[in-house]
């Protein structure tokens, strides 16, 4: 008990006895993190902004006179890929028109009987899908024809994969610059002790007893980083959408504090993990190093 | 355990790169509770041997054992409990720069896992016994050179260990102090640990009578039960 009790006083020590050290690494962490935080949150962001735009494309299904508007729906609706399907009667077409008219909306009067179809609004989960999804309906005997953009479905779509390997490869490169650094940081302040580690070892403390201070220590120093880390991804992350919803209203962004939250949480987690191993790592090479016999 | 043969060296030697020859062909062999000079010129293996004995050189041929156990079977685990078990005054003081004179010597035992007021009270004995109490809260880049010797000292003896080495203990010390040093080691021998001492006091080994093994080249060329520094024996 007692022993456990001096590793962990032994870490606080390393902590304040080091502290400019310490203030290095933590600082150091506090970027590597924010720089992570950072890119995620432009990652999820774009692709939030590409999903809304893939959630407004649809197809216009007009369905022949005398057809089951409910009944159709329903066996869209029942399609793969399907996330919405909105029935249009001629009535809500006429107001429609109405609507987009204007001033000039009395001008529908002069068309007598209403002669616009009824169709379905059918939008799928992604861009992607919108060309098949237009020959399945097409193909349909209540169909009569369909107006879909297939040419910014493609170009969506497109868009859509390339965001997707953009996210990874970016996430990618983020997190293995950060640990190099985070990993390099932690052992020049292992190394900067390294007289210390060999006397501990020579006056025969084991290597478990050695290197516990130094990982509770990464522990501390990892957790502390990343917690200042998400403080600033926060604030700045909001401060920067204010300023793009003036610029660039149009987009929508990720604006709800649970989600931010959880965020927050996984590059807390995942920070001092990463500290901890790379303390474990840098520690553990050292004593292996400095044990070795001449 | 064989009693009178607590130390074994057996045909050992430890040959550094590219091919200097530090100790060769060793045969020695050390009582439980014996007191033992290592004398000879600068560079002629005395650390080496020392250094043999906790373990921190290997040697290249031959085998050590120390209360029976052979130094190169032991695993991290082990040689951390063997080293546990013997004190060493490292020439060069080898001190924990960054913890205090008191935290130095109450590391040797919090890693042996000894209760807190256990601790605080040999810690404050031994320091008292080597005058340096008052200067308890300091770092040992705030002692002087005697200060940092005796602290070295201090943290060897604190654990009450069965082995002592001390590699040259009195080096920066005036002869007072050296005799005073010289009696606290006496001292703790009488209590039953055995003392490997490596000097160059020669004022020490002629005054205080023991065993004195003398090292040439990395040999052994005198080996006298109760000698004087000068020998009579032909290098």
């Amino acid at each position: 008990m007692s022993r456990i009790k001096y590793v962990f006083r032994d870490a606080w020590r390393l902590v304040w006895r080091h502290f400019g050290m310490s203030l290095l690494t933590v600082f150091t962490a506090m970027t590597v993190f924010f720089v992570v935080g950072a890119t995620m949150l432009f990652i999820l962001n774009i692709q939030n902004i590409v999903r809304a735009m893939e959630g407004q494309l649809s197809i216009n299904a007009y369905v022949k006179p005398g057809t089951d508007l409910n009944a159709f729906a329903e066996s869209v609706k029942k399609m793969e890929n399907v996330s919405e399907v909105t029935i249009i009667t001629k009535e809500t077409a006429l107001e429609r028109l109405r609507a987009r008219l204007g001033n000039q909306a009395n001008a529908v009067t002069l068309l007598g009987e209403n002669p616009l179809p009824s169709s379905l609004e059918v939008k799928v989960g992604s861009a992607a899908d919108v060309s098949d999804m237009a020959r399945m309906l097409v193909a349909m005997p209540e169909v009569e024809d369909i107006v879909y953009a297939g040419h910014v479905a493609q170009k969506l779509s497109r868009l859509a994969a390339f965001v997707r390997r953009f996210s990874i490869v970016m996430l990618i490169i983020a997190v293995t610059a950060s640990a190099v650094v985070l990993f390099n940081t932690i052992r020049v302040s292992v190394y900067s002790r390294a007289e210390e580690i060999s006397v501990m070892l020579k006056v025969g403390a084991t290597s478990t007893y050695v290197a516990f201070p130094f990982v509770i220590q990464g522990f501390i120093l990892g957790l502390s980083g990343a917690l200042f880390a998400s403080a600033a991804v926060g604030y700045s992350y909001f401060r920067a959408v204010a300023c793009l919803k003036d610029m660039l209203p149009f987009l929508s962004y990720i604006e709800s504090y649970r989600y931010l939250g959880k965020l927050s949480l996984v590059l807390i987690l995942c920070g001092t993990v990463m500290s901890l191993i790379a303390s474990l790592v840098a520690v553990e090479k050292f004593i292996r190093k400095a044990g070795k016999p001449l | 355990m064989d009693t009178q043969q607590y130390i074994q060296f057996s045909g050992v030697s430890k040959v550094f790169p590219p091919d200097i020859n530090a100790l060769e062909n060793i045969y020695l062999n050390v009582s439980k509770g014996e007191f033992v000079y290592l004398i000879g010129e600068t560079g002629s293996g005395k650390t080496t041997l020392m250094r043999c004995l906790s373990r921190e050189v290997l040697p290249t041929r031959g085998t050590i054992s120390v209360g029976g156990r052979v130094l190169r079977k032991m695993g991290r685990f082990e040689l951390a409990l063997f080293r546990r078990d013997i004190g060493v005054v490292f020439q060069d003081f080898a001190l924990l720069p960054n913890l205090t004179a008191f935290e130095n010597v109450a590391f040797v035992l919090e890693i042996m896992g000894m209760p807190r007021r256990e601790i605080e009270a040999r810690v404050m004995d031994v320091l008292k016994t080597m005058g340096i109490w008052r200067r308890r809260m300091l770092y040992p880049q705030q002692l002087s050179g005697g200060e940092q010797q005796r602290l070295a000292i201090a943290r060897a003896v604190v654990n009450e260990p069965s082995l002592l080495l001390a590699d040259e203990p009195t080096g920066n010390l005036d002869n007072h102090t050296a005799d005073e040093i010289m009696q606290l080691l006496l001292d703790i021998n009488a209590a039953g640990t055995t003392v490997i001492m490596a000097t160059h006091n020669q004022y020490l080994v002629d005054c205080y009578k023991h065993r004195v093994v003398e090292l040439w080249r990395g040999r052994i060329v005198r080996d006298d039960p109760e000698g004087g520094y000068e020998g009579n024996v032909e290098n």
